[in-house]
C-alpha cells in the first residue's frame, strides 16, 4: 500500500496497487461486448450441441428431451456469455487474485467521467442502476401492454378468430409473466435503487457490484422469455402448470431460464436492499425515524429473499423434467403436479405483496408530503407491513382450492387469507387517517393516492370473496378472478407506481414532470381501467371462463366494453409515456426540493452528485413532522443568537 | 483523524474495515437464508414424493437404492474442510497469518477432493435420473451439494490467494471469516441431504394406486 487516496475530501486512505487502467477489464466492457459474448456463446453452444444431441429421445410425456437440452444449454450459454462479456465476473476474479479495487477503480466503476456511456456499462452507482431499472420496467410494460392489446383484440372481435388458439394462449402466458416481472421491479427497482440510499442518507448501496449484477442478470433474463413466442410459446398461462409445462413446446424453456435467472437477480437485489437499509442509515435515523417507504421496501425485500428461491427451484426441477427426463412433476414416473403447485404458490402469493407493499409505502410517502400532515399512526403502518410479511407465508393454498389438493386444508387457508386483510386494513386506516381533515395539494402524485385507494378497496373486497372456499368454487378460473388481480396488481400497483415516479421524477432526472399532459394520460388510463375491469367482473359473474378464445354470445357486450376500455388504457399510457419522455428531454429544470419535503433525498442537490452528500447527514427529527417546530432548530437558533450577542459585545 | 493513527480503512469507501465487515456479515447471512430456502425446496420435493409414492413410481428399478456411505464421506470431507478453515481464521485473529495460509490450503484441498467424490458419486449411482422419483430427488440433492462444493473450492482457493497476496491480515481478515461462515452452512445443507437420503428410502405409502403410463 504505497499510495493513499483522499476520499470524499475527508481523509487520506491507504490504497492497494493499481492494476492497469481504472476499472481494469471493465474499462473496455459494455453492453456491446456483453451482446457479442452472449450471442457468440449461444451460437457456439447450439452448433456443438446440434452434433451431440441424441435426437428422438423422449421422456414419459413424449417431450423431446434432446431438443429441450439443446435449447436449454443455448439459453444458459446466452446468459453466461452475456454476463462474461459485460464484465460481471471481473470482480470475483480480481478478488480471488487479491487485486482489490482502488478508490480510483471504484469511482470509474461508479461511472465517474463517462457521460451517458455509464448507462450502457456494468456501472455500480445506485443512481445509474435505478435509471437502468426504470428504463427496463418501461420496456417490459411496453411488451406486456402490447400483448394485452392483442389479447383484447381477440376477445373483442367475437365474430372471428384473429389469432391461432395456441398463439393466443401463448400471448396470455407471456403477457402475464412479463407484467409480473415488470410490476415486481417497477417500484423496488428504480426507487429502491435510486431513491432509497438517498432517503437513508447513504453514499451508495451496501454492495455496489451486486447492484449492477442484479440489473444485468435481469437484462439477460428477458430475451429467452420474449423469444418463447417464436418457439411454440408458453400455452399454459404464466403459472406454467405441470404436467402441461413438461409437454409444452421448447418456448417453455425460455420461460424457465428467464425465471431461474430473474430469481438470482431478485435474490441479490434483496440481499443488497436489506443490508443497505439495516446497516447504512444515517446517524440519528432510528427505526422510528425511518421513512415509511424504506420500511415498505424492506418488507418487500424480505418476502422476495425468502420466497423467490421456491419459485426458482420449481422452475429448476421443471426444466430438469424437460431436459434431463427426471420425474418431479410427471405422475407416470412418480412425480406430483401438486408438488409444483405448492412450490410455485409459496412464492406466487407473497409475490403479490412484493408488488403491492412498496407501492403502498410509496403512496403513504406521497400523502404526508401533499397533505402536509404527519403520517397517521406510523406504528400502525409498520405493524401492517409486518403483518403482511408474516401472514403472506401461510396463504398460498387458496390458489389450489379447486385442484383437489388436501381439501381439508381449504378452511384453515381460507381463515389465514381473510386474516391478511386485517394488516392491509391497518394500511388503509393509516391512509384514511392521514387524509382526515387534510388540505390536499392536488398535484399529479396526490391523484395517484386517490386512484390507489379506490382500486385497492375494490380489489381487496373482491379478494375477500375469492378467499372463501364456497365462493371460489363458483368463481375459480373465471374472468372475475382476472378482474380482481388486475385491480390489485395494476390498479393498486401500477397507478401507485405512476404516482411515485411522478413524485421522484425531479430528483431522478433533474427535470420537472409535465403534469398537464401527465394528468391527461393518468386520468384517461384510470377511467378506462374502470371501464375495462368492472365490465370484466360482470363477464366473470355471468360465468365466463378465463383463457378462452371463443365464448358464448351472452358475454359479447361485456367483452366489447372491456376491449374498448383496454384500448383507452393504452392511449392513456402512451400519453403518460409521452409526458415522461418529453419532460426528461426538455422539461423545466427542477430545484433541489420542489415539493418542500422533509426526507433526506430532497435535502441534497439536483442532479445528485456522485457521492450523494458532501457530508453525511445526521437526522435529528421525525421525517413527517410537518407543522411541528423542530426542537433542535430552536436550540440552534438560540445558539446563533447567543453567538451574535457575544460578537456584538466584543 | 489521520490515516496513520486510525484503524485499518477500507480502500474504496474510507470506512473502518470493521464497519465493512459487519455489513458483509449481514450480507452473507442473508445469502445463507436465500440459499437455504432453495435447499428446503429440494428437501420438500424429496419428502413429498417419498410420502406419496405416486403411481408406485418412487422406488428405483429393482430397488437399487443409492449406497449410503458416499453421502456421509462427502459430508465428513466438507466438515473437515470447514474445521481447517475455522482453525486458520481463529489463528489469524491472534496474529498467525501463516496458520490461515495452511488452514485455507488444507481446506481447499479437502473440499476439492469432496467435490471430485461428489462427481464420482453422481456418475456411479445405480440408477439414472429418469428412473423414478427417488432417483430424480436424489440426483438433485447430490447436484446441489456439487454446486455448493464447486463454489467452496473457488472461495477457499481465493482465500489462499488473498492471504498470499497480503490482502488478508490480522487487522483485516473478515473475508476469511465470511467464507468459513458459508462453509458451515454448506455442511448443514450437505448433512441434511445425507440424513434424508439415508433415512427415507422405502416409501411409507406402499398401497398407492397404479395408473400406468401413456406408453402402456
Amino acid at each position: 500500500m504505497s499510495q493513499t487516496a483522499v476520499i470524499h475530501e475527508q481523509k487520506a486512505v491507504p490504497q492497494p496497487k493499481q492494476h492497469g487502467k481504472p476499472g481494469g477489464f471493465l474499462y473496455r466492457a459494455n453492453i456491446f461486448t456483453g451482446l457479442i459474448g452472449g450471442i457468440g456463446a449461444a451460437v457456439i453452444t447450439y452448433a456443438i450441441g446440434d452434433k451431440l444431441v441424441p435426437w428422438g429421445t423422449q421422456n414419459a410425456d413424449f417431450s423431446q428431451v434432446g431438443l429441450n437440452a439443446l435449447v436449454f444449454c443455448t439459453f444458459a450459454a446466452w446468459v453466461i456469455g452475456f454476463m462474461v462479456g459485460i464484465g460481471a465476473f471481473a470482480g470475483p476474479i480480481r478478488w480471488a487474485l487479491g487485486h482489490d479495487l482502488t478508490h480510483v477503480d471504484a469511482e470509474y466503476m461508479a461511472g465517474k467521467g463517462q457521460g451517458r456511456m455509464k448507462y450502457w456499462k456494468y456501472t455500480t452507482d445506485h443512481k445509474v442502476v435505478g435509471i437502468q431499472y426504470l428504463i427496463m420496467a418501461l420496456v417490459l410494460f411496453g411488451f406486456g401492454g402490447f400483448f394485452a392489446m392483442l389479447i383484447r383484440t381477440e376477445l373483442g372481435a367475437t365474430w372471428r378468430e384473429v389469432f391461432d388458439p395456441n398463439f393466443y394462449n401463448s400471448l396470455i402466458g407471456t403477457h402475464g409473466i412479463v407484467m409480473i416481472i415488470a410490476m415486481i421491479i417497477v417500484v423496488a427497482g428504480p426507487l429502491g435503487n435510486f431513491i432509497m440510499p438517498l432517503m437513508i442518507g447513504a453514499r451508495d448501496m451496501a454492495f455496489p457490484r451486486l447492484n449492477a449484477l442484479s440489473f444485468w442478470l435481469l437484462f439477460a433474463a428477458v430475451p429467452p422469455l420474449v423469444l418463447n413466442l417464436v418457439m411454440g410459446g408458453i400455452r399454459d398461462g404464466w403459472t406454467a402448470y405441470q404436467p402441461l409445462g413438461t409437454q409444452a413446446p421448447i418456448g417453455m424453456i425460455g420461460y424457465q431460464v428467464c425465471i431461474i435467472t430473474f430469481a438470482f437477480s431478485t435474490g441479490i437485489a434483496g440481499v443488497n436492499l436489506i443490508t443497505t437499509i439495516v446497516t447504512m442509515r444515517a446517524r440519528g435515523m432510528t427505526w422510528a425515524r425511518t421513512p415509511i417507504f424504506i420500511i415498505g421496501t424492506l418488507a418487500a425485500a424480505i418476502m422476495g429473499l425468502i420466497w423467490f428461491p421456491m419459485f426458482q427451484y420449481a422452475q429448476v426441477l421443471a426444466a430438469s423434467d424437460k431436459v434431463l427426463g427426471t420425474s418431479f412433476f410427471i405422475p407416470q414416473q412418480g412425480g406430483s403436479v401438486w408438488l409444483y403447485e405448492n412450490l410455485f404458490w409459496l412464492l406466487g402469493h407473497p409475490e403479490v405483496y412484493v408488488i403491492v407493499v412498496p407501492a403502498t409505502a410509496g403512496i403513504l410517502e406521497l400523502m404526508v408530503v401533499f397533505l402536509r400532515k404527519p403520517l397517521f399512526s406510523y406504528k400502525l403502518a409498520v405493524a401492517g407491513f409486518a403483518g403482511v410479511v408474516g401472514i403472506s407465508a401461510v396463504v398460498w393454498v387458496h390458489h389450489m382450492y379447486m385442484t383437489g389438493f388436501a381439501p381439508a386444508a381449504g378452511y384453515p387457508f381460507m381463515l389465514s387469507t381473510e386474516l391478511i386483510s386485517i394488516p392491509f386494513g391497518f394500511l388503509v386506516l393509516v391512509m384514511l387517517g392521514t387524509m382526515w381533515r387534510g388540505k390536499a395539494w392536488n398535484r399529479l402524485p396526490m391523484m395517484a393516492v386517490y386512484a390507489v385507494i379506490i382500486d385497492k378497496i375494490i380489489g381487496g373486497i373482491t379478494g375477500v370473496y375469492l378467499s372463501d372456499v364456497p365462493v371460489d368454487q363458483y368463481m375459480h378460473g373465471s374472468m372475475f378472478v382476472v378482474a380482481h388481480f388486475h385491480y390489485m396488481l395494476m390498479g393498486a400497483g401500477l397507478f401507485a407506481a405512476m404516482g411515485v415516479i411522478a413524485y421522484w421524477f425531479p430528483k431522478m432526472t433533474g427535470r420537472m414532470f409535465d403534469e398537464r399532459i401527465g394528468k391527461i394520460g393518468f386520468w384517461t388510463a384510470f377511467l378506462a381501467f374502470q371501464v375495462t375491469f368492472l365490465s370484466m367482473f360482470v363477464a366473470g359473474l355471468q360465468g365466463m371462463p378465463r383463457r378462452v378464445l371463443q365464448f358464448d354470445n351472452a358475454f359479447e357486450i361485456s367483452n366489447w366494453i372491456s376491449t374498448i376500455g383496454a384500448y383507452c388504457i393504452g392511449i392513456g399510457m402512451l400519453i403518460f409515456l409521452y409526458a415522461l419522455i418529453t419532460s426528461w428531454r426538455g422539461g423545466k429544470i427542477a430545484p433541489a426540493n420542489p415539493w418542500g419535503a422533509n426526507t433526506l433525498e430532497w435535502q441534497t442537490e439536483t442532479p445528485v452528485p456522485l457521492a450523494n452528500f458532501p457530508v453525511l447527514p445526521v437526522v435529528t427529527s421525525d421525517p413527517y413532522n410537518y407543522g411541528v417546530p423542530d426542537p433542535y432548530l430552536k436550540v440552534q437558533e438560540q445558539l446563533d443568537q447567543d453567538d451574535n450577542e457575544t460578537v456584538g459585545a466584543r | 483523524m489521520s490515516a496513520q493513527t486510525s484503524p485499518a480503512l477500507y480502500p474504496t469507501t474510507g470506512e473502518p474495515v470493521e464497519v465493512n465487515a459487519r455489513r458483509n456479515r449481514l450480507g452473507v447471512w442473508l445469502c445463507i437464508v436465500s440459499d437455504a430456502t432453495g435447499v428446503v425446496a429440494l428437501l420438500i420435493a424429496y419428502v413429498y414424493l417419498w410420502s406419496l409414492n405416486v403411481n408406485n413410481g418412487w422406488a428405483p428399478p429393482k430397488n437399487h437404492w443409492a449406497v449410503d456411505w458416499p453421502f456421509w464421506a462427502i459430508v465428513t470431507g466438507t466438515i473437515l474442510g470447514t474445521i481447517c478453515m475455522w482453525w486458520g481464521v481463529k489463528a489469524i485473529a491472534k496474529g498467525h497469518t501463516g496458520r490461515l495460509m495452511v488452514g485455507a490450503l488444507l481446506s481447499s484441498l479437502i473440499i476439492l477432493v469432496a467435490f471430485i467424490a461428489q462427481i464420482v458419486q453422481l456418475s456411479t449411482f445405480p440408477f439414472g435420473p429418469t428412473d423414478g422419483a427417488y432417483a430424480s430427488a436424489t440426483f438433485w440433492l447430490a447436484i446441489a451439494t456439487a454446486i455448493h462444493l464447486s463454489l467452496l473450492t473457488f472461495l477457499t482457493t481465493a482465500i489462499v490467494g488473498r492471504t498470499r497476496a497480503g490482502r488478508i491480515t490480522p487487522d483485516n481478515h473478515s473475508h476469511a471469516r465470511l467464507v468459513a461462515m458459508w462453509m458451515t452452512y454448506v455442511c448443514v445443507a450437505a448433512l441434511l441431504g445425507a440424513v434424508f437420503t439415508t433415512v427415507m428410502k422405502e416409501s411409507p405409502n406402499q398401497n398407492a394406486p397404479t395408473f400406468g403410463t401413456f406408453r402402456e
